[in-house]
């Protein structure tokens, strides 16, 4: 029953959400009352020209920003009401890819998907297994050892991507996942992120404007404007 | 995260910047360095000195004086144009009093004393020679020849400095030598040189440190009628007190009595009175030069705070992702304020061992050989060698004072970095 009640839960849900920013003396009004709901083992295309409010939707989800009004449920719990520290302690359980990667010059493919471990604090033996078993899944492991700059943009955003997992996150939220690589490569991301859902049953939510992986996906949001315009089911 | 963890990530942060990181600790190693060498050269010189003291100083003697002659009391400025005279006969007065063995004056003038063609400056002391080797059993002992106890007019005894100035074995005058002795009258107009010739009766034996109050290796002695005659006078320096015992209940009573006899006209020291003054000016010294070398510890925290806050702006889209990742503020506060350990405790480590190395270096040169040579006055008065004492409080005190400097200065922008909103730093340029 508990669990039946778990399922029907969305793991994600935006009520009237608004997000209203000064830019210099300008408000601009990024959100302007978002309604979106995600269940689990979805795979979503939030689309959208430039300046329509994708970006900062994403952040309201992956609980980095906060909004002006609204409401923003994980998992049924009120991200907008939480602490800093309950915040931070939510982000662990979501796995972020970015449009720049942003890994952590310094470490290595492996440091940076361990990284994420030592966070909520696992041992030095489990979380370098669980790497090395990562990277294998993103098809890296011959790369483990080689820092991001020694490494192509696709290589970069599979260590992206396996680090998103460490954590065993809830849903993974994509800013652009393909936006910095070339097309081969990001068919290939595609491909992976795509059986990452199939197979796995892993929750995805991706940014782009890349119709290639809007395609592949099961449904698609349009947004214009700060509100979504158009819902549409693969 | 765990400890290890955020030391290891803050560690690795360091590593990157090599070169800035060690500038920033260079800051700390100096001032520590700083800290360290002063405070263990003070404490080596403060502990020669104190040995040199006791050594020369016996704790059953007290040194009576007028209060022109021992700045030592609070009252000698206020009673410096007093006419008072410690006459040598005053020493009968002082052997009335109870617990009192005997007493002993002294009278020291600076003057000359001529072997051959060379001539060297020193204090010409005139004592009773049996009254003073009795009270100096120790130190006014005769490796050479011998002291008269009831001496000729002529007779003169030289310490070991006086007999070897060069501590080589070139004698500048031994046993049986005839020496002129020679001090310069200046209460006539216009000054006088008086001489006489002398006989060196014995060479003490090497006393060392600065015979504080006795036998002093660079001092000759002639007999207290021959330097009454001679100086023309009956007032004298000191007056030695021999006590019965050392109790610190006789010490304060005679030294009380004495006082009392005199009108409260003379100072009487006692080897502990001394050894207090001495402590007490060196923690004067030792406090004042801490907080000059504090100085340059806080130069060094402002270094590190303007360090880390360039670092912080550098690191802002770092510290965005760490956030991303599910970051605490706490934990980034950690990881900052670790960085700023490391750098505190690299910098004590290196900081105390070069202030230690530093010390020795400083100690070497100022008590090396290199004045012996020189043959002239200061070959005579050297004789004092400095071991630079590094305690334990020290060294623990130099590393927690590293380590609070680094941490407080780390602590703004460390606190600027935890507050940084994850969305803001990601998005940083």
């Amino acid at each position: 029953m508990k669990k039946l009640m778990r399922m029907a839960t969305p793991i994600v849900e935006t009520v009237k959400l608004r997000k209203t920013y000064m830019l210099g003396k300008v408000p601009v009004e990024a959100l302007q009352g978002v309604n979106l709901k995600v269940q689990r083992g979805d795979f979503l295309a939030i689309l959208g020209p430039s300046g329509s409010g994708k970006s900062t939707l994403l952040n309201m989800i992956g609980a980095l920003d906060k909004p002006t009004s609204g409401k923003v449920f994980i998992e049924g719990v009120d991200a907008s009401t939480l602490s800093d520290n309950a915040l931070a302690d939510l982000r662990q359980e979501i796995g972020f890819v970015f449009q720049f990667f942003n890994l952590i010059p310094r470490l290595t493919a492996r440091g940076n998907v361990e990284l994420t471990m030592t966070i909520p604090g696992l041992g030095r033996d489990r979380r370098r297994k669980r790497a090395e078993e990562l990277l294998e899944t993103v098809g890296l492991s011959d790369r483990m050892n080689h820092k991001p700059a020694e490494l192509s943009g696709g290589e970069r955003q599979r260590v992206a991507i396996a680090r998103a997992l460490a954590n065993n996150p809830k849903f993974l939220l994509m800013d652009e996942p393909t936006g910095n690589i070339d097309s081969k490569t990001a068919k290939e991301i595609v491909e992976l992120v795509k059986k990452l859902n199939r197979d796995k049953g892993v929750t995805i939510i991706v940014v782009t404007h890349d119709q290639q992986i809007a395609l592949q996906t099961r449904r698609t949001v349009q947004m214009i404007d700060g509100l979504i315009v158009e819902e549409k089911v693969n | 995260m765990k400890i290890s963890d955020i030391f290891s990530f803050a560690f690795g942060a360091i590593r990157l910047r090599k070169l800035r990181a060690g500038l920033t600790t260079l800051g700390v190693v100096i001032g520590i360095a700083a800290i360290v060498a002063l405070l263990s050269i003070t404490q080596g010189l403060q502990t020669t000195i104190s040995d040199q003291l006791q050594s020369g100083f016996a704790t059953d003697t007290l040194i009576v004086s007028t209060q022109r002659g021992f700045g030592m009391s609070p009252g000698a400025i206020v009673a410096a144009e007093s006419d008072f005279e410690l006459l040598v006969n005053y020493t009968q007065i002082i052997d009335e009093i109870e617990d009192v063995d005997m007493s002993v004056a002294v009278i020291r003038k600076l003057g000359y004393i001529k072997s051959g063609e060379r001539e060297f400056m020193l204090a010409i002391v005139g004592v009773d020679f049996a009254k003073y080797a009795d009270v100096y059993s120790r130190t006014f002992v005769a490796e050479d020849g011998d002291i008269s106890l009831s001496p000729e007019n002529e007779t003169v005894v030289v310490g070991k400095r006086v007999s070897d100035p060069w501590e080589n074995g070139t004698a500048f005058t031994n046993v049986d030598n005839i020496v002129e002795i020679t001090w310069t009258n200046a209460s006539t107009l216009p000054p006088k040189n008086e001489t006489y010739s002398g006989q060196v009766a014995a060479v003490l034996k090497e006393i060392g440190g600065f015979g504080f109050g006795g036998p002093s290796d660079t001092n000759i002695y002639i007999p207290i009628t021959r330097a009454q005659s001679f100086f023309g006078t009956d007032e004298c320096d000191t007056i030695i007190v021999q006590l019965e015992n050392d109790d610190s209940a006789t010490i304060e009573s005679v030294s009380e009595a004495i006082e009392e006899a005199f009108g409260g006209q003379v100072n009487v020291i006692s080897s502990t009175a001394v050894l207090d003054t001495v402590s007490t000016i060196f923690s004067t010294v030792e406090l004042f030069l801490t907080g000059i070398a504090a100085i340059s510890l806080l130069v060094a925290g402002i270094g590190i705070m303007n360090i880390m806050i360039v670092s912080l702006m550098e690191r802002t889209r770092e510290i965005g992702i760490l956030k991303a990742l599910g970051m605490k503020n706490r934990t980034v506060l950690s990881i900052f304020l670790s960085e700023a350990v490391i750098v505190g405790l690299m910098g004590a480590a290196v900081g105390v061992a070069s202030g230690w190395v530093l010390a020795n270096v400083v100690a070497r040169v100022f008590t090396g050989g290199g004045f012996m040579s020189a043959g002239n006055q200061a070959a005579i008065n050297a004789g004092m060698t400095i071991t630079p004492v590094l305690t334990p409080t020290v060294i623990l005190g130099a590393f927690a004072f590293g380590l609070l400097i680094s941490v407080i200065f780390a602590l703004y922008p460390a606190w600027r970095a935890s507050r940084l909103r994850p969305v803001d730093a990601l998005r940083y340029e």
